[in-house]
C-alpha cells in the first residue's frame, strides 16, 4: 500500500470515529432526556396516585368480627335510613 | 360481656337524631360531653351547609389548594378510600348533582318546602369523579377540580359515630353504642346479649316497625334506603343517593339495605354501594363476605354471608 493510501485510510477512520462518537454522545444525551421526562411524569403521577387516595391503609371493607345474631322482640335502636 | 343495666340519651345533630346507650349507666353524661364535642367539630369541618365550614371553602376555592385541618383531611380520606373500594359508587363528589336536585340547604328545610320547583332541563351536572380531588394529609392540603363539588354525607356521619363511639369507651370504660341518625357503631365490652337493634326502613320509626331484630357486639352496622330523606322536585320524587354514573338519584331493586363491617364507616360504604349496584350488589356482598339484609320494593328479603335469617322473610312497609 502507498503512503498516500495509509494517510488517507487513517483520516478515514478517524473521521468515522469521531462520527461515531458524536452520535454516541448525542444518543446517550437523547436517551437521557427521554429519561428524566418519563420519570418526571411517572413522578407526577404516582403522586397524583397518592394524593388522590389520601393515607388510608390499602385493605378492603373489614367484614365483622361476627355477623349479627337473630334475637326477638324489640331494638334498643334502630337502625334505619336518615 | 357484662349484664348491668344500660343508659340511654337522645338528640339531635346533623339534621337528624343521635342516641348514645353506654352499659354502665354512670358513664352517660360523659358519653354526650365527648360525642358533642366530636360532632360539633365534625359539623364544622364538613356540614355542606355551613358558610363557615372547612367543606364550603374547599367548594369555593375554584380549583386552588386549601389548607385544611387534620380532621377534615382524615374524614376526606376516608370518603376516598370508600370510593376506591367501591369502583366509585359510593363517590363524595356528588355535591353539585345533589344541588341540582333540590338538595342545596339542611334538608329540614328542604322537607318543609314542598315541591322545590321544576326538574333541571338539560343535561344533568356530571359527578367529577373522585380522582378529581386530591389530598395531601402529611401537609394538612386539599384540592378539588374547579366545578367539582363535595358532598360527605355518605361517609363522614358514619366515621364520626366509630370515632364517638371509641373515644367514649376510652374515655369512661363503658360499652357503647352510638347511633346518629340509624348509623351505629359499638366499642368496648358489649351487654351479654350483646346491643340490639331493630333494622327497618327508617331510622325515626319505632323499635317495632317492619323489619328484623338482630344483635352485634362490635364494629358497626348501617342502613341505606331509597325510602327515606326523599322530596319531590317537577312532581318527581327525589332521594340523597347518587348514581355518580347518571348525576341522578340511583334507580335501585332494592328499597333498603343492612350491612353490618366492622366499623360503621365500611357498613355505611356497603350499604350505600349496594343501592347503587342494584342486582349487582348481591353477589358482591357475598363475595366480600359482608352479612347484609337487602330488601326490594315489594317487602321480600335477600340475605348474604351470615346475616341471620328472618322469620317472616318479608317486610311488608
Amino acid at each position: 500500500m502507498r503512503r498516500d493510501d495509509v494517510r488517507f485510510a487513517m483520516a478515514a477512520r478517524d473521521d468515522g470515529m469521531r462520527k461515531i462518537s458524536r452520535f454516541t454522545w448525542r444518543a446517550g444525551a437523547v436517551g437521557a432526556a427521554c429519561s428524566a421526562l418519563i420519570a418526571v411524569a411517572f413522578g407526577h403521577s404516582v403522586a397524583a396516585h397518592e394524593h388522590g387516595h389520601g393515607s388510608q391503609p390499602s385493605q378492603g371493607i373489614i367484614v365483622p368480627a361476627q355477623p349479627p345474631a337473630p334475637a326477638q322482640g324489640a331494638g334498643q335502636v334502630v337502625s334505619g335510613a336518615s | 360481656m357484662t349484664s348491668v343495666a344500660t343508659a340511654g340519651d337522645t338528640f339531635s345533630v346533623f339534621g337528624t337524631t343521635a342516641t348514645l346507650v353506654v352499659s354502665e349507666p354512670a358513664a352517660v353524661q360523659v358519653a354526650r360531653t365527648v360525642a358533642d364535642t366530636e360532632l360539633a367539630a365534625v359539623d364544622q369541618a364538613c356540614s355542606r351547609f355551613r358558610t363557615d365550614s372547612e367543606l364550603s371553602r374547599l367548594n369555593a376555592a375554584d380549583g386552588r389548594p386549601v389548607a385544611v385541618s387534620s380532621l377534615f383531611a382524615e374524614i376526606l380520606g376516608v370518603a376516598l378510600r370508600a370510593a376506591r373500594l367501591t369502583d366509585g359508587d359510593v363517590d363524595p363528589t356528588c355535591g353539585g348533582p345533589l344541588a341540582d336536585i333540590g338538595y342545596d340547604r339542611d334538608f329540614a328545610v328542604l322537607a318543609a318546602a314542598g315541591d322545590t320547583g321544576p326538574h333541571r332541563a338539560g343535561p344533568h351536572r356530571r359527578v367529577p369523579g373522585w380522582r378529581s380531588v386530591q389530598l395531601d394529609q402529611s401537609h394538612g392540603q386539599a384540592r378539588l377540580r374547579a366545578g367539582a363539588q363535595l358532598d360527605l354525607g355518605a361517609t363522614a356521619k358514619a366515621w364520626a359515630a366509630d370515632r364517638c363511639a371509641t373515644m367514649i369507651a376510652a374515655r369512661t370504660g363503658s360499652g357503647v353504642l352510638v347511633s346518629l341518625g340509624g348509623d351505629i357503631a359499638v366499642a368496648g365490652t358489649p351487654p351479654d346479649a350483646g346491643w340490639r337493634i331493630r333494622v327497618t326502613d327508617d331510622h325515626a320509626a319505632s323499635q317495632n316497625a317492619p323489619g328484623q331484630t338482630v344483635t352485634i357486639a362490635s364494629g358497626g352496622l348501617a342502613t341505606s334506603s331509597t325510602t327515606v330523606r326523599t322530596w319531590a322536585m317537577g312532581g318527581r320524587q327525589m332521594h340523597h343517593i347518587i348514581n355518580p354514573a347518571t348525576g341522578e338519584p340511583a334507580s335501585s331493586c332494592w328499597r333498603t339495605v343492612s350491612v353490618a363491617a366492622g366499623s360503621c364507616v365500611d357498613a355505611n360504604t356497603a350499604s350505600t354501594a349496594a343501592i347503587v349496584r342494584s342486582g349487582a350488589a348481591l353477589s358482591w356482598l357475598q363475595e366480600t363476605g359482608l352479612p347484609a339484609r337487602l330488601v326490594r320494593h315489594d317487602g321480600s328479603v335477600e340475605i348474604t354471608a351470615g346475616w341471620p335469617a328472618d322469620g317472616a322473610q318479608a317486610d311488608r312497609a
